[in-house]
Parts: structure tokens; C-alpha cells; sequence
């Protein structure tokens, strides 16, 4: 299995990619992609189709449909609603539904990546992947996440104890004799947690506040991606000086996130493995970001904006463009791999 | 000193993350160039939104957290996280969710830090439980902990009524009316709001008729009012349903829950001294 930090880069790769277009032909490769990766990654469930498939088949013709119906631009008339319909009675054209129709297949490529990524990735690993500086972050996460099962079966518990006790639940109402001795119960067991975590000497030593010199810092840092984006927003002459005031904020503050959390003392007891595998994950990732952001002769960008109005023509496809984002097919190939070396 | 330095990273955070939410409706894309970065728009915001979820966080965390407060709040993310869960395995009508009424009332008997911290923690927690992990996720867990902490701010209200309700967890001396009815109040807004703040940062990029849409150039008020109709037309009744869920919510699990937590807040008071 992959580690999680390659699985986060992948799916934020397609988030960036899927977000970076307008042109259905690249989307659809993406959301195959997707949806490749999934079922090659992923165990198979009953029923066949990728989860991105069953979202998509809701998603796209809604999107259609709420568009087709509701803007009326575009050239091709399908059929006109009667005047005296609010919002709706004007020409009903094609090419509002293709444009709707992008938007879904677009949000179901996002959603298919990370839906990939929510199945593949168990939530302990995610909550590895808290920075050392969130150390009580990844705590309370810990806790939360380890208690929901606890949670899950005192529910059930308290529901069976008052079914015994002849209670039903029917309406909304009915759910009180079950909510509060859950709370309560939850309460007590954070209570008994907190005088645990006391006696084994929690907070003796990391219960410090930060230096002033700390939070200085992070407010600068916090100073410079304000300055720097109003920048970029309102005064694009000094884009680059903007661009340069939000790396340099986004830099204060992980940097001071690595000051922070070099002062956590962590034990990790199994070491996290990145091999050659995630980095040919990440290096499909790195290609396919390179291909549709850097400007690169041999790419032509301007193929990924694409809009049906005023008359739906087919979009232009730039091979260029198409090879790159077969990048995002890293963790599939690598599960192939794997696969194939199993069965030798 | 300190205080004015943590003053000022709540209020750098919060200006970020109000930015980030409303900055469609500033006139940015009358620029020429800025036309071409649209597409980015959305990214470099939800990055910005990220590294000022994060900074207020390290500053939150930075105050010293205590066990209890660690174990507390676990223990109630994980409550608000089954409650999620069960919202995902039951569909409930339009956009209820049983979740924030446990924000608000925690927020409101804890303080608005704790609030804020419930509030994402509850909605970062319960996204990994349901595979909800997504770029819509930094906004959620945002405008939770604005929820959480504004709850904060309702308990520090300087009615008579409210001071004494709140020091005091035997419900027989307690007003619930006035109490009950302004949580109900406040959760009903948050409903809303919560949609509200959450559709606009993707609404300069949905499609829509130009009564809806948003567009370039167009002043402060016709966007607001463009934004508006959108609302209306596309969420006000998917979010009434939340409205109006938090406000049954509040009515019948909020007195018990608002005394149970009342009087936890108390038990979690003790101090350790160790031996000299």
C-alpha cells in the first residue's frame, strides 16, 4: 500500500488538475483516470461501477438540467418555455446544457480523486500525517477517532437498555433518554481520561505557551499573505511582489510550524516507508503539474479554456496537454506492478 | 504585549478567512490580468484559507491546551462525529445536520476558544469517519469554528438572567426560556449563515442566468443582490431545513445538554499541585 503522503499529493494533483480546465475532453480523462486508479487500487464492491461513476450519474445531468433550464445563452434553441414561468420561461438552448454539463463532470472528477483517496487511506494514517507542531491537534483527533466506535456501541447500548425499559423511538423528541445518558456517559469518560493523561504526566513539560518572538512571527506571516493577496487582488501591476509577499507569509509560518514542532519530542513506533514507488507516484504528479502550468513550447495551454457559448463546437484536444495528465495514472500502474510481481 | 500580539493574529486570520469568503463581490476583475487568473482563484483562496485555519490554530494550541481541555473535547468531537455519521447513513431532509446544535451549545458553555476548536475539529474529524476529506473542507471547518465561537460570545452577554444561568447548573433556578429561545435564535441564523458563507466561495464560478451569476465589474450592491436571488433560488430552502432542524434540536436536547455540560464545566475545575 502506498503511504499516505503520496495518496494526498495524488489527490490534490487532480484537484488542481480538474480545477485547471474547462475543456470536458481533458475532464473526462481525468475522472477515467480517477476511476482507474480507484479500481485498481480499491477492493471492489458489490454493484461494479466506481463510487465517482454513481456520483457522476447524479451529478452531470442535474447540473445539465438546473443550467439548461434556468440560463437561456447560446444559439441552438432545443424548445421555449412559456414567458409567464419565473426564471425558467425564455429559449431553452444546448449549449446552457453543455455548459452544466462540464460543471458536473468537473465536480465529479474532484470528487472522484478524492473519493479515491478517503477509500485508500485508513484515518490513522491521516492523522500520522498531523505535523508535530499540531501535536494536541493530533491528540484530540486520536481521541475523537478512537472513542467514535466506543461512541457507536453506547449508543446502541443505551437504545437497547431503553427498548428493554419499553421506550420507542418514533419521533424526534424520542431521542432525549438517548442523547443525554450518551453525553453524560461520554463526559464522564473524558473526565476520567483527562485524571488519566494527569497521572502519566501530560502537559509536564509541553504545557508552555509560545514566546512572544513566536507569535510575532506567525503574525507577521499572517501580515504578509494579507498584503500579498490584496496585491495580486487589487494591484496586478505588483502581481509578482504579491505572489512574493504570500510565498514569503506561507514560508514564516511553516517555518515557524517546523521551529514548533522540533520542541515535540516523538517517539514513532513503526517508521513511515517512502520508497521508489511513491516517488514514481509524485513524479507523475510533478509531470502532470508541469504540463498544464509551466509554460512549455510543445504544450498548447490555451486548448484547456473552453466555452460552448455562443455555438457548441467540439473543444480542441492538444496531445501535449493529454500526456501529461497521464501522470495522475501513477498509483494505478504502481498497483498493476505490484500485482504482476505477486502472481510471479 | 502578548495579548495584543494574539489580538492581532485572530484578527489577521479572521480578516483571511472573511476575504477569502466575500472577495467576489469586490470589483477585482475590472483589472485585465486578473480576468486570466480566474481559473487559479479558487486554489490560491482554499490555500489561504488553509494557512489561516493553521496559524490560528498553532496560536489556539500555543495558549496551552490542558489535558482536560484535550480529553473534553475528543470525547464531544466524537459525540458530534457519531451524530454525522448517522446523518451520512440516514438521509435527513435538504441540508439538516445534527452537528451544529452540539457546537453551538459547547461554544456556548465552554467559551468562544473552545467553540472554535469544536466546531473544526468536529467537522475535520467527522470528514475523515466519512470520507469526506476535500478541498470544501478548510471552509467547513472555518465557518464551523465561527459558529462554535460566536456561541462563545452569546454566553458573555451581560444579561442578569444569562450570568446566573450560566453559574448556576440546578435547573430549577434556572430561566431556560430566555436561554433556550435565544440559542434558538442564534442556531436558526447560523443555518443559514453557514450555507450562506459556504456557497460563495464557489458562486463566481458556478454557472447561472445573469440575474444570479456574478460577473466582472459589477458594483457592491448589484452583486450582493445578484448573490441574493442565487441564494434564493438555489439554497434557501436546502438550508431552511437546517434552520429550522437546529432550532428543534436546540428545543429539546438543549436544556438537558446545556445543564450536563454546565456542570461538567465545573467538575473539569480541578488543579494538580505536585509535592514541593
Amino acid at each position: 500500500m502506498l503511504d499516505a503522503r503520496a495518496w494526498l499529493l495524488w489527490a490534490l494533483a487532480v484537484l488542481v488538475t480538474a480545477s485547471s480546465t474547462r475543456n470536458p475532453l481533458y475532464v473526462v480523462l481525468v475522472l477515467l483516470i480517477a476511476a482507474a486508479v480507484e479500481l485498481a487500487c480499491t477492493p471492489r464492491r458489490r454493484g461494479g461501477l466506481p463510487a465517482s461513476f454513481r456520483f457522476g450519474a447524479v451529478a452531470v445531468p442535474l447540473a445539465a438540467l438546473f443550467n439548461g433550464l434556468t440560463v437561456h445563452l447560446g444559439e441552438t434553441v432545443l424548445f421555449r418555455l412559456p414567458g409567464w414561468l419565473p426564471l425558467l420561461g425564455r429559449p431553452v438552448t444546448l449549449e446552457a446544457f453543455a455548459y452544466g454539463a462540464i460543471n458536473g463532470l468537473t465536480l465529479t472528477a474532484i470528487f472522484s480523486g478524492f473519493s479515491t483517496f478517503n477509500r485508500v487511506t485508513p484515518a490513522r494514517d491521516l492523522v500520522r500525517l498531523t505535523p508535530r507542531a499540531f501535536h494536541e491537534a493530533g491528540i484530540v483527533l486520536s481521541i475523537a477517532l478512537t472513542f467514535v466506535p466506543q461512541m457507536t456501541r453506547s449508543l446502541n447500548q443505551i437504545r437497547e437498555a431503553q427498548a428493554v425499559r419499553g421506550h420507542r423511538v418514533r419521533g424526534l423528541r424520542d431521542w432525549l433518554p438517548i442523547f443525554v445518558p450518551l453525553l453524560v456517559g461520554g463526559l464522564e469518560r473524558a473526565l476520567g481520561l483527562a485524571e488519566a493523561m494527569v497521572a502519566r504526566g501530560y502537559g509536564a513539560i509541553s504545557d508552555q505557551a509560545h514566546s512572544p518572538r513566536a507569535q510575532a512571527l506567525l503574525a507577521l506571516g499572517l501580515l504578509a499573505l494579507l498584503l500579498g493577496w490584496l496585491t495580486t487582488l487589487f494591484l496586478p501591476q505588483w502581481r509578482v511582489a504579491g505572489i512574493g509577499g504570500m510565498i514569503a507569509g506561507a514560508g514564516l509560518i511553516g517555518g515557524l510550524l517546523w521551529r514548533v514542532g522540533r520542541s515535540v519530542a516523538h517517539t514513532t513506533y513503526r517508521a513511515r516507508r517512502w520508497t521508489a514507488r511513491e516517488g514514481l507516484v509524485v513524479l507523475g504528479c510533478a509531470v502532470t503539474l508541469a504540463f498544464l502550468l509551466a509554460l512549455l513550447p510543445f504544450v498548447d495551454r490555451e486548448t484547456l479554456y473552453y466555452s460552448p457559448y455562443p455555438r457548441l463546437a467540439l473543444p480542441a484536444f492538444d496531445p501535449g496537454v493529454g500526456l501529461g495528465i497521464l501522470g495522475l495514472l501513477g498509483p494505478a500502474l504502481v498497483a498493476k506492478a505490484e500485482e504482476t510481481a505477486c502472481d510471479d | 504585549m502578548r495579548r495584543i500580539i494574539s489580538g492581532a493574529i485572530y484578527v489577521l486570520s479572521a480578516t483571511i478567512g472573511v476575504l477569502a469568503f466575500v472577495y467576489p463581490f469586490f470589483d477585482v476583475s475590472r483589472q485585465p490580468q486578473a480576468s486570466a487568473h480566474t481559473q487559479d482563484a479558487p486554489l490560491i483562496t482554499a490555500a489561504l484559507v488553509g494557512l489561516s485555519v493553521v496559524a490560528l490554530l498553532v496560536e489556539l494550541q500555543g495558549r496551552a491546551i490542558s489535558a482536560k481541555t484535550v480529553a473534553l473535547l475528543g470525547v464531544l468531537v466524537a459525540i458530534a462525529s457519531v451524530l454525522r455519521f448517522i446523518e451520512t447513513a440516514v438521509p435527513m431532509p435538504g441540508g439538516f445536520s445534527p452537528i451544529f446544535a452540539p457546537i453551538i451549545l459547547a461554544g456556548y458553555v465552554f467559551g468562544g476558544r473552545f467553540g472554535f476548536l469544536m466546531g473544526t475539529f468536529t467537522l475535520l474529524a467527522s470528514a475523515l469517519i466519512t470520507g469526506g476529506v476535500g478541498p470544501w473542507l478548510p471552509y467547513q471547518m472555518f465557518t464551523a469554528g465561527w459558529a462554535g465561537m460566536t456561541a462563545g460570545w452569546l454566553g458573555k452577554i451581560p444579561t442578569d438572567v444569562l450570568i446566573r444561568n450560566l453559574q448556576s447548573s440546578v435547573s430549577k433556578t434556572r430561566d431556560w426560556r430566555l436561554e433556550i429561545g435565544l440559542l434558538c435564535a442564534f442556531g436558526f441564523v447560523w443555518g443559514l449563515l453557514y450555507g450562506v458563507i459556504i456557497n460563495v466561495y464557489f458562486w463566481p464560478f458556478a454557472a447561472g442566468p445573469a440575474t444570479q451569476a456574478w460577473a466582472p465589474g459589477l458594483g457592491l450592491w448589484e452583486t450582493l443582490g445578484r448573490y441574493g436571488v442565487f441564494y434564493a433560488v438555489t439554497s434557501l430552502g436546502w438550508d431552511m431545513a437546517r434552520a429550522v432542524g437546529n432550532v428543534a434540536l436546540i428545543l429539546l436536547l438543549g436544556p438537558a445538554t446545556v445543564r450536563a455540560l454546565s456542570r461538567f464545566r465545573k467538575r473539569f475545575h480541578f488543579e494538580v499541585w505536585p509535592d514541593a
